[in-house]
């Protein structure tokens, strides 16, 4: 019984971050129509980046999450401009070329710089944790818990009361709409798309304190987030909550009772359910 | 244009003939004395690889520097070219291509290596074919030499798909490494002789209360192979061991905590952790930190690598291993070649050597034996001085302290000796260190323990 | 609209017809002609390794790209390779069918699957599509894993050989390529090609003017995984070895970045695409030496800079391609022709001056 509770307290943690990395796909799919299927690899490299701050800069790694973060959001500025806005508008299959080639380049760049052996975020949280009767509630994920509760209330102040937060969620309804009210769209392009990467990042570095990281880690993320969102609907922030907790939990109960084997290929299995059932995903599309 | 084209096509195909008639006329036999060339298959991707990479080059330069090898028929002494042959991520795609390339382009005269089980049962295919001399030190599925027909060179029934029905080329087979029936065996039996009777005197159970055994494992050939023969030893050999639990998880996962939770639900005794370095470090790890799990756990050979120690940290103090060579266990070490070895090691690389390059190290030297015995670099001639060879055990202990090849069974295989070393934190070095803790002795070694078993701090038993 | 389709009929004649005529067909017949012939200026291991993988890959490339015409763009199409591969190989060897049969129905099984996987992609946006195919390339390794007792594709087997290694098992392929992608090539010039086209050009449209979309999307699925069948049963046979590695995502990528950077959507494209990236894999390696010489101190964490320096490349390569170069190094073609016929043409305007 005390394994099944440590079990679901890993599976909340685990979907907290799956929501940060499916929201900020989320955003950059509602507002631009853009599919990044190297998303994953934005995770992997902001774990790196928090590594290196708490590594070699001796930042507490809590205070690394910020500067992924910020990290990834430059990095998402100069693919979106580099690349990204250069073939929106094109074939559609065309994103999904690119993402493909970031996905080798990133990917290899990380192997090149840090080797392929594993790595993990000195977390001064390590180990600690609330311990009731046998069960052992690791202090790491209850703060991993409450970061990307904050992180979400963040982003929801920006979506709902700031001006760009509006420009955001103009465009996502329709472009040629905003751009006739005034709104600068490369401009919310940018942002948005410096937004999701930087969720990524925060996704990353929390990724990278609770458990070992190497430069593959982030293909199969990518995979969930898409998954989380086909549950939750397209576009819908709370939909991606909900879907990533729903997530999170499943697959760490799932490996509990069936095994370890089932980790990956429980996404699919649910991917494909939810699409032979409903093929806009379980709460349709919004925007679209 | 047309016709200007078609007269392009034509004279494109001209030449190509023309080319390949003078290619065919230019292939001419070389007979002359030439430097012996050597390939190492090997992953690069991975610590173990580097490890054997580096032994492999140690080995190279001290037979070059005392001379060479000795060629009977060339009357003098040549080098060893060593042509790296590197299989990636050893994936069978990736793993034939690199091994076809060095036996037919290359040509090389020996091939030494082989990295994971599935990897070396495809590429080992063409050096079956070719005739080639392989002496396997990395795979340790035993069918890399007893997939032959039945009653020949091993025993796969016909139909079996892995079965190779090539006799004569399986003989070019050898299998310098310990299988993992042999590893799985010492590790059970440390159980049953060792470990339990502690058990047992420390917390007062009866004999009649078997050791519960957790066996955790990655979900491949290698895993599944070592939880069947565990399995087998208790079996056949009627051992008080109870798997209490079979836990297996995916290749590519970096995150055991369910997998942990699990295993901590069965309340084990002790973990029997099946896995390479990195997966073996981190689940002794998040065990400990993160689980509670607060048992004692084994790991396989393959994790005598310095990498295996560094990852570990502090949470290896009073943790097992299964080796057959420790660089860690010293000095003073249990056999003075191993002594020599680590010496010349680390002065040349400044790192403590692994264990897959142990066994690299030495095929070297048995290539290098069986060349000179053998007085030629014919193919069929090495492989049956390889067959009969018998020279004294190098860093592998044997049962009979000499390196030789099973013969009579019709399969290649050594009989070496495992031991089971428990770690101990080493402040000097900021890492733990290793003490042999069983068995008591060896052939020719007594005593090959230098330390008796104790339970780690904080341990706790199953129940 | 029943005149467009009569019409149509007409064209692929003609197509036919002007294709005889044109210069195109000269370069096909020299480029068939050394196809042939160069086998035997090369050596054993050149055939066995590189050209023979080169036209696998073209069979394959050119599977991947048959279903791009319709506008699906899959990321799991290893899936298919290696259930060609299994089902040849397994067929071979629990039933006792010959090899070369095995082949077939090997291929027949793959398009099966593709028919059931077609039944859930045709209806899904192209994102959707994308991430549910390559879903199905992890999951059928967890399904094959789960079968190991019978399959036995997590330790892997040998791969029953269908003719002598070599130079037969060359041409054996180069006559299946030659097949295969004369009938893709046929396909795409009918009127089934055109639906294809129009689907993927403008959906709505092209079911305005009664094509039905689902339709002609499923029968662009189970031919691609016919064939992508085909290429999996000989990709086997190449390497003499059937194991779950082959399903991995490496292999869904290949097709894909030989399609694109040859030329999307063209018929010479995946040829261009197999015959660049089989080079670059089979020689580049050479450079790994002087590579790890002269990056390796920039690089101290890794020991052999050259493969993830090779993939980077190839990476940022498929990138560059699909900016700058969309329609891939296909579109050059015509260019180089130009200016070889340019050539004439300013000798003929300078003596009209």
């Amino acid at each position: 019984m005390s394994g099944l509770i440590e079990t679901l307290l890993w599976g909340v943690a685990n979907g907290c971050i799956y929501i940060l990395l499916a929201t900020g796909l989320n955003i950059i799919f509602g507002v631009m129509k853009l599919v990044n299927f190297a998303h994953g690899q934005l995770l992997m490299i902001g774990a790196y980046v928090a590594f290196v701050a708490t590594t070699a800069l001796g930042l507490n790694a809590y205070l690394s999450i910020l500067v992924a973060m910020a990290a990834m959001a430059v990095i998402g500025v100069a693919l979106e401009r580099l690349t990204f806005r250069r073939v929106l508008g094109t074939d559609k299959l065309n994103e999904i070329f690119v993402s493909l080639g970031l996905i080798y380049v990133f990917e290899n760049a990380a192997v090149l710089l840090w080797g392929n052996k594993w790595k993990q975020i000195p977390n001064p949280l390590q180990g600690e944790g609330l311990v009731i009767g046998e069960t052992l509630l690791g202090y790491d994920r209850l703060v991993a818990i409450l970061i990307v509760a904050a992180i979400l209330i963040a982003l929801f102040i920006l979506l709902k009361k700031t001006k760009i937060g509006l420009a955001m969620r103009a465009t996502s309804q329709r472009s040629e709409t905003s751009m006739l009210m005034g709104v600068n769209i490369e401009k919310v392009y940018v942002f948005t798309f410096a937004l999701g990467a930087a969720l990524a990042g925060a996704a990353g570095a929390l990724y990278g304190i609770l458990l070992p990281f190497e430069p593959g880690i982030g293909a199969l993320p990518t995979i969930k987030a898409f998954a989380i969102i086909m549950l939750g609907g397209l576009g819908s922030i709370p939909g991606a909550v909900v879907g990533g907790l729903l997530y999170g939990i499943a697959e760490t109960l799932a490996v509990y009772f069936l095994g370890g084997i089932w980790q990956d290929a429980i996404a699919f299995a649910l991917l494909i359910i939810v699409l032979v059932i409903k093929p806009t995903g379980l709460f349709g599309e919004k925007g679209e | 244009m047309q016709k200007k084209l078609l007269a392009i096509v034509v004279i494109a195909i001209v030449a190509v003939a023309a080319v390949a008639v003078v290619w065919q006329l230019t292939q001419t036999p070389s007979p002359e004395a030439r430097s012996i060339k050597i390939g190492l298959v090997a992953c690069y991707d991975k610590a173990e690889g580097q490890d054997m990479d580096r032994a492999a080059k140690l080995a190279v330069q001290e037979i070059n520097d005392a001379g060479g090898v000795w060629v009977k028929e060339w009357n003098t002494k040549v080098d060893i070219d060593l042509v790296i042959v590197d299989t990636e991520d050893d994936s069978t795609g990736k793993a034939v291509g690199p091994v076809t390339r060095a036996v037919l382009e290359d040509k090389v005269d020996l091939l030494i290596g082989g990295y994971t089980s599935s990897g070396t049962l495809a590429d080992q295919v063409v050096a079956i074919d070719n005739r080639v001399p392989y002496i396997i030190t990395g795979a340790s599925s035993s069918l890399v030499t007893r997939r032959g027909p039945q009653g020949n060179y091993g025993g796969l029934p016909a139909g079996d798909p892995l079965r190779i029905n090539d006799a004569e080329g399986m003989s070019y087979m050898f299998h310098y490494c310990t299988t993992t029936a042999d590893y799985s065996k010492t590790v059970v039996k440390f159980f049953a002789e060792t470990m339990k009777p502690l058990l047992d005197s420390t917390y007062e159970f009866g004999s009649s209360r078997n050791l519960r055994l957790a066996i955790l494992y990655r979900d491949d050939a290698f895993g599944k192979g070592v939880l069947a023969d565990s399995k087998a030893v208790i079996a056949s050999e009627n051992l008080p061991i109870d798997v209490v639990v079979e836990r297996s998880y995916p290749a590519t996962a970096t995150n055991f905590q369910t997998d942990l939770t699990v295993v901590k639900d069965a309340h084990p005794d002790a973990v029997y952790v099946v896995d390479f370095i990195a997966g073996t470090a981190e689940i002794i790890k998040q065990g400990q930190r993160d689980v509670g799990l607060d048992t004692v756990y084994i790991a396989v050979e393959c994790c005598e690598d310095p990498q295996f120690y560094t990852l570990l940290g502090e949470y290896g103090t009073g943790q097992l291993l299964e080796s057959k060579f420790a660089p860690y266990a010293g000095p003073p070490f249990y056999l003075s070649t191993v002594d020599t070895y680590v010496t010349d090691y680390q002065a040349k690389y400044n790192t403590l050597p692994g264990m897959m390059g142990a066994d690299t190290y030495d095929a070297f030297y048995i290539a290098k034996a069986a060349i000179e015995a053998a007085g030629t670099v014919d193919k069929a001639a090495v492989r049956d001085a390889i067959e009969s060879i018998s020279i004294d055990q190098m860093l592998i202990i044997t049962e009979t302290g000499k390196i030789e090849f099973s013969t009579g069974t019709n399969y290649h295989e050594i009989a070496p000796i495992t031991f089971v070393e428990q770690l101990v934190w080493n402040e000097a070095a900021g890492e733990c260190r290793a003490a042999i803790v069983y068995p008591n002795t060896a052939p020719g070694i007594d005593p090959l323990k230098q330390a008796d078993f104790v339970l780690p701090a904080g341990y706790e038993p199953g129940s | 609209m029943p005149e467009m389709f009569t019409q149509l009929l007409g064209s692929v004649e003609k197509e036919l017809l002007e294709f005889r005529q044109s210069d195109k067909f000269y370069f096909v017949l020299g480029a068939v002609a050394i196809g042939l012939v160069i086998p035997f200026a090369a050596s054993e291991y050149v055939v066995g390794e590189v050209l023979t993988p080169m036209i696998i890959f073209m069979i394959y490339a050119s599977s991947w790209n048959l279903l791009a015409y319709s506008g699906q763009g899959s990321l799991g199409h290893a899936a298919f390779l290696g259930i060609g591969g299994f089902a040849s190989a397994l067929l071979a060897i629990k039933l006792g069918l010959p090899p070369v049969f095995g082949l077939l129905v090997g291929s027949l099984f793959s398009a099966g699957i593709g028919l059931l996987i077609g039944l859930v992609c045709v209806r899904l946006k192209a994102w959707f599509l994308a991430m549910v195919t390559f879903g199905f390339s992890v999951i059928i390794v967890t399904l094959i894993s789960q079968f190991d007792s019978v399959i036995g594709g997590v330790m892997g087997f040998p791969t029953p050989l269908i003719i002598e290694r070599g130079l037969p098992f060359y041409y054996l392929t180069f006559v299946l390529a030659a097949i295969s992608i004369g009938v893709m090539y046929l396909l795409i010039k009918s009127k089934t090609g055109l639906a294809f086209r129009a689907i993927h050009e403008n959906e709505p449209e092209a079911k305005m003017i009664g094509i039905n979309i689902a339709k002609y999307k499923l029968l662009a699925f189970v031919l691609s995984t016919f064939f992508a069948g085909l290429a999996g049963g000989l990709f086997a046979q190449s390497i003499r070895y059937i194991q779950v590695s082959v399903f991995d995502p490496y292999y869904s990528f290949l097709p894909l970045m030989m399609a694109v950077i040859g030329g999307l959507r063209t018929i010479e494209g995946p040829l261009i695409g197999s015959v660049i990236i089989v080079t670059i894999n089979s020689y580049l390696y050479k450079i790994d030496d002087v590579l790890q010489g002269l990056m390796g101190p920039l690089f101290p964490n890794v020991s052999n800079v050259g493969p993830p320096l090779r993939m980077l490349s190839l990476g940022l390569f498929l990138v560059l391609v699909v900016i700058f170069l969309p329609k891939g190094i296909s579109s050059l073609l015509p260019k180089i022709r130009e200016y070889f016929s340019e050539k004439p043409k300013k000798a003929k305007t300078h003596e009209g001056k």
